[in-house]
Parts: C-alpha cells; structure tokens; sequence
C-alpha cells in the first residue's frame, strides 16, 4: 500500500520559510497517497520558477522542463503512456506568461492531466517582478510606480477554453486544497486549479491574512458554466474557492484512433513491408 | 543531343494543374521501366503567378533535373513565350532549343516565336468532346508528348486511371482525351529523336518528404507533431493520410515550441517521436533542443531548408540553415546532424536518426532542403530490414539507480516513467548523477565539470562508429569536388562531365554533417585543388570544413532559390580549375 512516506523525496525543499509551495506539495503527496496511485506511475512536469522545482522534492517521476513548456511536455507523456497519472506544475508567470498559448489549447484539447498553477501574483526565483496575475498597482521591482495592467483571470481563460474541470484552492486551507486535487486527478479531461499560495518575500498585498479574510466556498452547481463563470469573476471582499466547473466530456485521447485503441507505448511499431509502399508504383 | 534520354517541362499558372501534369508523367515514365528525375519551380500562391515541372527520364540513372528540354507543355501563352525566349530568367533553367518541340492550345495566337518546333493542337476542343472539366486539356496535351517519344499508350492510360479514381466516369474520360491528343499527334507530327529503352523494372516514384516518413516509420516512430511549414510538411500529409495504417499518433499542436516539447516529453516516456520544420519554425524549437541535449532525452528533428532569411522565399530551395542547426541553443552539448543526399538516402538517414538518438540519448537533426523534400525520383528498391535499437533502458530493481551515471562512454540508463523503483528527476537544471539539481542551493564546481564530460564524450563513441564517408570516382582523383546534402546528383554530373573532359575530379559526399567524420582530412590530404559546392550564400560549409581540417579551399554557390543545373556547375567548376 501507498504511504506518504513513499512520495517523499530525498531532496529538501529550498523555498522560503512559509511559502505557499509547502502546502501544495504535502497537498499533491497526500492526494496521490489517498487514490492509491504508486510514485512509479505519477509524472510531475513543471516549467522554471520557485513553484516549478517541486519534482525535485518529491519521490516520483519528475520532468523539470522549460520556462512556460510544461503542459505540451505533460500532455505528449499521457498520450504516449495513457497508464500514468500526469501531472504539470507551475507558477503565474509560468503559466500565464510564456505558457499562454499551451495554457489555452490544453484545456480546449481536454487532454487527461491535471494542471495545478501555484499562484503567488508575482515573480519569485527572479527577486520579485509583476507577473501576469499582479494586481493593478502593485509596486515590484519592474513596477516601481505601481502596475499598470490588468491582472489576468486564470479560471474565466480555463473556462473559455473549454477546460472541463475548473477549480480554485489556498495554500492556508490545506484539507480543501488536498480534496480539490484529488478531485482534479480523479476527473477524465483537462482538470485546471488555480491555487493561491502568498509569496511571503515578494507579495506583501495578497498575504495569508488576505486570502483568509476573503475566501469562502460557495455551495454551486458545478455542471452549470454560466454559475461558474460568473463564480471565476467574483473578486473583491470575498473570493470562491473550490471546485466550481466539473463536467463529463470525451478527451482528446478519446477521439483520436491511434490512442483510443490502446496506450501507444504498448502498441509496437509496424512492420513495414513492400505494400504499403505499392502506391508509389 | 543526347537521344537516350528526355526532358519534358510543362509550364502554366498555379491553379493550371501544371503539377497534377508533371506527375502523371513522370509515373508514365517510371512504370515503363525508366529512370525519372523530376522540378517543380512554383510559388508561394493558390491561383496565378507562373509555375513549370519539369521531368527528365533515361534508361539510366538521371540524377537531376538535366539542361536540354525536348518537350515543353505551354498551357498558357505567358509559359509559352517565357521558356522559348533565349533570354529565360528562371534560375538556370535553359530555355526550348531548336531541337525541342512545344505542345499548346491551338487557340494561343500572336505569341513571340522562339527556334523551336510548334506543336498546336486543338487541346480545349478535343477535351470538351470527352467531358465536362476544361482541365482535361492538360490530360490531351499529355497524351500528344507521350506519342510525340515513343511511350506507350496503355501506361500511360494505365497512370490516367490510378489518378482519377480508376473508377466512374472522370478517370475513363480522361483516357479517352489523352487518347485522342495521343492519335493527333500521330497523325500530324513527327515523332522526336529519341529512343528509350523502357523495361520491366519496377520503380518507386517518390518524394524526398515521403521517403523520410517512411524511414520514420521503418524505424519505429510512433508519433509525429509539426507545425506546417513548406517544404516540411510533405512529410507531415503523407504521414496524417496514413496514421491508421501505420498507427502513428499525428498531430498539429499550437505552434512548433508546442510540438518540440511534445516530441521530447513522447520520447522521454519511450515513444518514439519525431518533430519536423523549416528554418523558421525550428528556429522556435532552439531552446528545447537544448534541453533535450541538456536531460538527454532522445529527440528526432527533421529540419527541411528553404531559402531565407526570415520568410525568405517559401518555395525555394537553399542550404543556408547549417549555422542555425549545428549553432542552435545555448552552452555546449552533443548533437549529430545528418543531411540526406537525395530521395532515397532521405529513407535510411532518417531511420538512422531514431537509433542514434537513442543510443546516445542526444538530440539528432535530419537537415533536409525544398529540392529533396519536394521533388519526386524513382527509387529502385528501399530495403525495409532494419534493426530498432532502443539503446541503454532500466529494468526494474536495478541498485543504487543514476539516471546520469558517469559511464566511460557518457551513456548511462534510461528509466521510463512506469518502471518500478527507478524513480527520478530529469532537469533542465545542471544535476549530478542522480538527477539532482547542483545549480541552486548547492553549487558544485566539480559536479558541473563532471557532468558537461559526462555528456560530451558521448560523441566520441558516435565519432569511432561512423561509416566512411562517401565518395565518387575519388580513387584517382587530383582534384577535390565537397558537396553536403541534397546537391549530390547535380553535382556527380557535374564529375562526370568534367571527367569526360580529362579533368581528374572526385566527389567528397557528406550526409554527416556534425560531427563531421575524420576521414574526411585523410581524403583530402595531398589534393591539388578542393572545390566546396553549396546551395547558400556565404558557403557554411566550406567554413566548417576550413575550420576542422585546415584546408584552403575554393567555393561555389548559387542563391537565387534554385537547384545547380548540370552544365552551368560544370563550367562554374571548370572555371576555377584553369583560373
């Protein structure tokens, strides 16, 4: 039987004392644990960023990649061996900044990973620069009068995209945060959670105490997008967390011919012979 | 005149057909037993512009596009002034002599004449008779310059039929029409002096794109992502139209950063992949080849030139990628680079990449160019016997795990994502032996040394194990001719005319393009003369091969988008000899 002894990796985690990183690491070790699924067959795929050293701290197979890559990385793994629970990771500037595009068509893909963003609103392993989910305002390094973008919604992007299963969870609730990643192993598709975990060097706004003070979780139809977009909205005096869109879709495994027949690394090459070259006669 | 052999052009606008025609002929010739070498000299638009193939076919081996045309099909009146006029601009290709005759459409009038022969035939008029598509016109023009040398009909109808369809009325109308161009041509002009020996041989008729998928497929490749870009993505539609037969995974990700992640992370979980470009979408993938040289994850990439810069010019052929694809990505790290010579060699190169990639666990890049990947050639024989050698895999249990051992020849075992106990980190980070991370909260001088060794010697092994390098009536040679890639049949007729001359020429050929292989100083030690040919600008090649072996050489190039023409190579080179 799986313990969570079993995922613990040998390496110990160089992040800052009281980052949000802890939590989610203990979270996806606990998650795994709890659906009984072997280190041997879980993959962690993350980009460049404090967040994204987690596959060095845990015991399974990790893939510690490029800034911005680790969702097209993560989703080639599950098609080539559809019997691995895939995970990418990563944080905002990761994901949202160079990840973007990959970001995007993974989720309207609905390929069968789960893709958990640490979402600290702000550059951590570069000292501190305004990332793409920075409030208006805030002063970094790169913005030291103050940012004047927008900061990017995450969950309404997901949603747009065609992500099946969008959720939201805290680093300061770390029960919550363990079930919302189990539920977002367990759901066949695309599953997107969007974690808040405060930088405690670099993002003196959005603190544990802002999340605390803000964050509820709604009871909602999860089947409902119109309730969830409008949930992906709501930012202010109190935030949503927890799962708010979880829908049965087929995935990108499903529809395509070669992969839905059987996972391909157990498929073995065909052999080539003198008719299949026929048509050039 | 050389009357074994033909050339026929057809030239039109895109949208004419002018391909479909080319095609159809160039079949006809390879099912009546010839040898064919085809062209296409086209553009970068759906409809418009002028476009010409052109087909050249022997009894014997016919290795590029050939100088002197025999036919010319006009099917409109801007082609048939342009390639009659003596002063034709169209990169070296020669305009129709007075010994080639030109097939149009009766009702082109008032073009300018050119010392030529003029076949005018009722094309539209005997097209209509048989059915409704005025492209038919083509398929009677056909048939007039297949009887206009000899090739029998039924071949050519038998073509006819396997194009459109072989069933229901289009394909039996079509005979029909190039039946009636067939007899009229017959019955109103002379037959050209030519004879081809045509014979039972069975040949392939294939494109250098087609040729690399299918050596993909021989090799065992199970998956394929790319971003269309020409000329690439010949490889990329002959493969998606066969992805059940071969149950191969095909896919057109985001964009080409997308489908180089997604190639790696297959092969790191043991599938093997393959991603494939031009200049300006591998110019996207720089920075994950270096992780793959980096985490030592087997990559395949066909990299497919055209002439740039930037967008350069989409269909047009050059070899001015060298730099980009042996200089990519930051730091040092091996990589092997391997530029097939022709359609054929496009077949075995590729399948070679797969095992390379995997026995030394390094990125491989199969630079192709336009020339190679889009012209058709008829190809004796592919020998489909091939061993996958998937290299260095963990079993299960296997003690004291690193993943980045320190081994003599820098090779260590993989462990497949699944493989019981043999977990690890893989990292884009410097690590050590296990996989862990000496970049960050412990930096390791020595480590760092030990590892960059680790990974480098690798291609030390590759070095001692490569074949000799190819070469062409070198024996007796004086003089040295250096082609790489795909400029090898133009450039063995350019050998063999200046042998024909008493020149003592030989041909270095190099579809092993980095490393380069030793061998290749031994072969040019104690040459009179070293003439490096290449398809770019600033001769990248002849820089390498300056650098590695010290050699004083000369160069020739031609830029212009198109292929090196047989004569005018031959009096290039033959320049540089008597300077």
């Amino acid at each position: 039987m799986v313990t969570i002894a079993d995922y613990k990796g040998k390496v110990k985690p160089d992040w800052c004392p009281g980052c949000g990183n802890f939590a989610q690491l203990s979270a996806i070790s606990a998650a795994l644990v709890d659906l009984g699924i072997e280190p041997k067959d879980s993959v962690v795929v993350s980009g460049i960023g404090c967040s994204s050293n987690l596959p060095e701290f845990i015991n399974l197979y990790g893939f510690h990649g490029l800034h911005g890559r680790s969702l097209p990385v993560a989703s080639a793994i599950k098609w080539a061996n559809s019997k691995l629970t895939v995970l990418a990771y990563g944080g905002d500037g990761d994901g949202f900044f160079e990840g973007t595009q990959h970001f995007y068509h993974t989720a309207k893909r609905n390929v069968d990973i789960t893709y958990i963003v640490s979402d600290n609103q702000v550059f951590g392993l570069t000292t501190g620069q305004a990332s793409p989910t920075s409030q208006l305002g805030m002063k970094t390094k790169s913005t030291p009068e103050g940012n004047i973008e927008k900061p990017l919604n995450p969950l309404t992007i997901a949603l747009t995209a065609g992500a099946t299963f969008v959720a939201r969870a805290f680093s300061g609730d770390a029960l919550n945060l363990r079930e919302v990643i189990k539920k977002g192993i367990t759901h066949k598709g695309f599953s997107f959670i969007d974690v808040f975990s405060p930088c405690v060097t670099y993002n003196k706004i959005n603190t544990y105490d802002f999340f605390r003070q803000r964050v509820y979780k709604p009871v909602t139809d999860t089947k409902d997008f119109d309730k969830a977009y409008k949930l992906a909205q709501e930012w202010g005096d109190k935030i949503p967390i927890g799962v708010l869109y979880d829908v049965d879709e087929k995935t990108y495994e499903d529809y395509d011919p070669v992969i839905s027949s059987a996972p391909l690394i157990d498929q073995p090459p065909i052999k080539l012979t003198a008719e299949a070259l026929a048509e050039f006669l | 005149m050389k009357t074994d052999e033909v050339v026929i052009r057809v030239g039109g606008a895109a949208g004419d057909g002018v391909q479909s025609a080319g095609l159809i002929i160039a079949k006809a010739f390879s099912r009546s037993g010839l040898h064919a070498n085809t062209y296409n000299y086209y553009q970068s638009i759906i409809r418009g512009g002028q476009s010409w193939y052109q087909i050249r076919a022997s009894d014997r081996k016919v290795r590029s596009q050939g100088d002197n045309v025999n036919v010319m099909i006009a099917l409109n009146k801007d082609s048939l002034e342009r390639h009659t006029s003596p002063t034709i601009n169209e990169g070296g290709a020669s305009p129709i002599g007075k010994d080639g005759l030109v097939i149009y459409d009766q009702s082109i009038s008032d073009f300018r004449k050119g010392d030529c022969q003029y076949c005018a035939l009722p094309l539209s008029e005997i097209a209509a008779r048989h059915g409704k598509n005025a492209l038919m016109k083509n398929t009677v023009a056909i048939g007039a310059a297949m009887a206009s040398i000899g090739i029998n009909f039924e071949v050519l109808a038998s073509v006819i039929r396997d194009q459109f369809g072989n069933k229901g009325t289009a394909a039996e109308e079509n005979v029909k029409a190039a039946k009636e161009g067939y007899d009229h041509y017959l019955q109103n002009f002379k037959k050209l002096n030519v004879t081809l020996k045509t014979s039972s041989k069975k040949f392939y008729l294939i494109s250098g794109g087609e040729s690399l998928a299918l050596g993909a497929v021989n090799a065992g490749m199970k998956m394929y992502v790319a971003y269309p870009m020409t000329p690439a993505s010949s490889a990329l539609h002959y493969l998606a139209e066969h992805e059940k037969d071969f149950k191969i995974f095909v896919k057109i990700p985001e964009d080409e950063i997308s489908a180089v992640n997604m190639a790696i992370g297959a092969n790191y979980a043991g599938v093997r992949a393959m991603t494939g470009s031009s200049g300006g979408g591998f110019s996207l993938m720089v920075e994950a080849l270096g992780m793959s040289g980096m985490m030592e994850v087997p990559l395949v990439i066909y990299e497919s030139q055209r002439a740039g810069p930037s967008t350069g010019l989409p269909t047009k052929t050059e070899q001015g990628d060298l730099n980009l694809v042996i200089g990519a990505s930051q730091g040092d790290f091996p990589r092997i680079v391997l530029a097939p010579r022709n359609v054929e060699d496009a077949f075995y190169c590729t399948r070679e990449a797969f095992n390379l990639a995997e026995k030394y666990q390094v990125p491989v890049i199969v630079m192709s160019d336009l020339y190679v990947a889009e012209h058709y050639e008829t190809v004796e024989k592919f020998d489909l016997n091939f061993k996958i050698e998937r290299g260095k895999i963990a079993s299960p249990g296997s003690e004291n795990y690193r993943r980045y051992e320190y081994t003599s020849d820098g090779i260590s075992f993989r462990a497949l994502p699944g493989t019981a106990e043999l977990m690890h980190n893989e990292d884009s980070d410097e690590h050590n032996e296990y996989g862990d991370v000496v970049s960050d909260a412990v930096t390791d001088p020595t480590l760092r040394v030990e590892s960059m060794k680790k990974r480098m010697r690798k291609l030390d092994g590759y070095i001692r194990e490569m074949p000799p390098t190819p070469t062409y009536r070198y024996d007796d040679a004086e003089i040295a001719i250096i082609q790489w890639g795909g400029t090898q049949g133009v450039v063995e007729e350019a050998v063999d005319a200046l042998r024909e001359k008493g020149i003592r020429v030989g041909l270095i050929e190099i579809n092993r393009v980095y490393p380069l292989n030793p061998d290749i100083g031994k072969l040019l030690h104690g040459k009179k003369q070293i003439i490096v040919v290449e398809n770019n600008y600033s001769g990248q090649m002849n820089r390498l091969l300056r650098s590695e072996f010290l050699v004083k050489t000369d160069l020739v190039t031609k830029f212009d988008g198109e292929s090196f023409y047989p004569r005018a190579l031959t009096e290039e080179i033959e320049t540089i000899i008597k300077r």
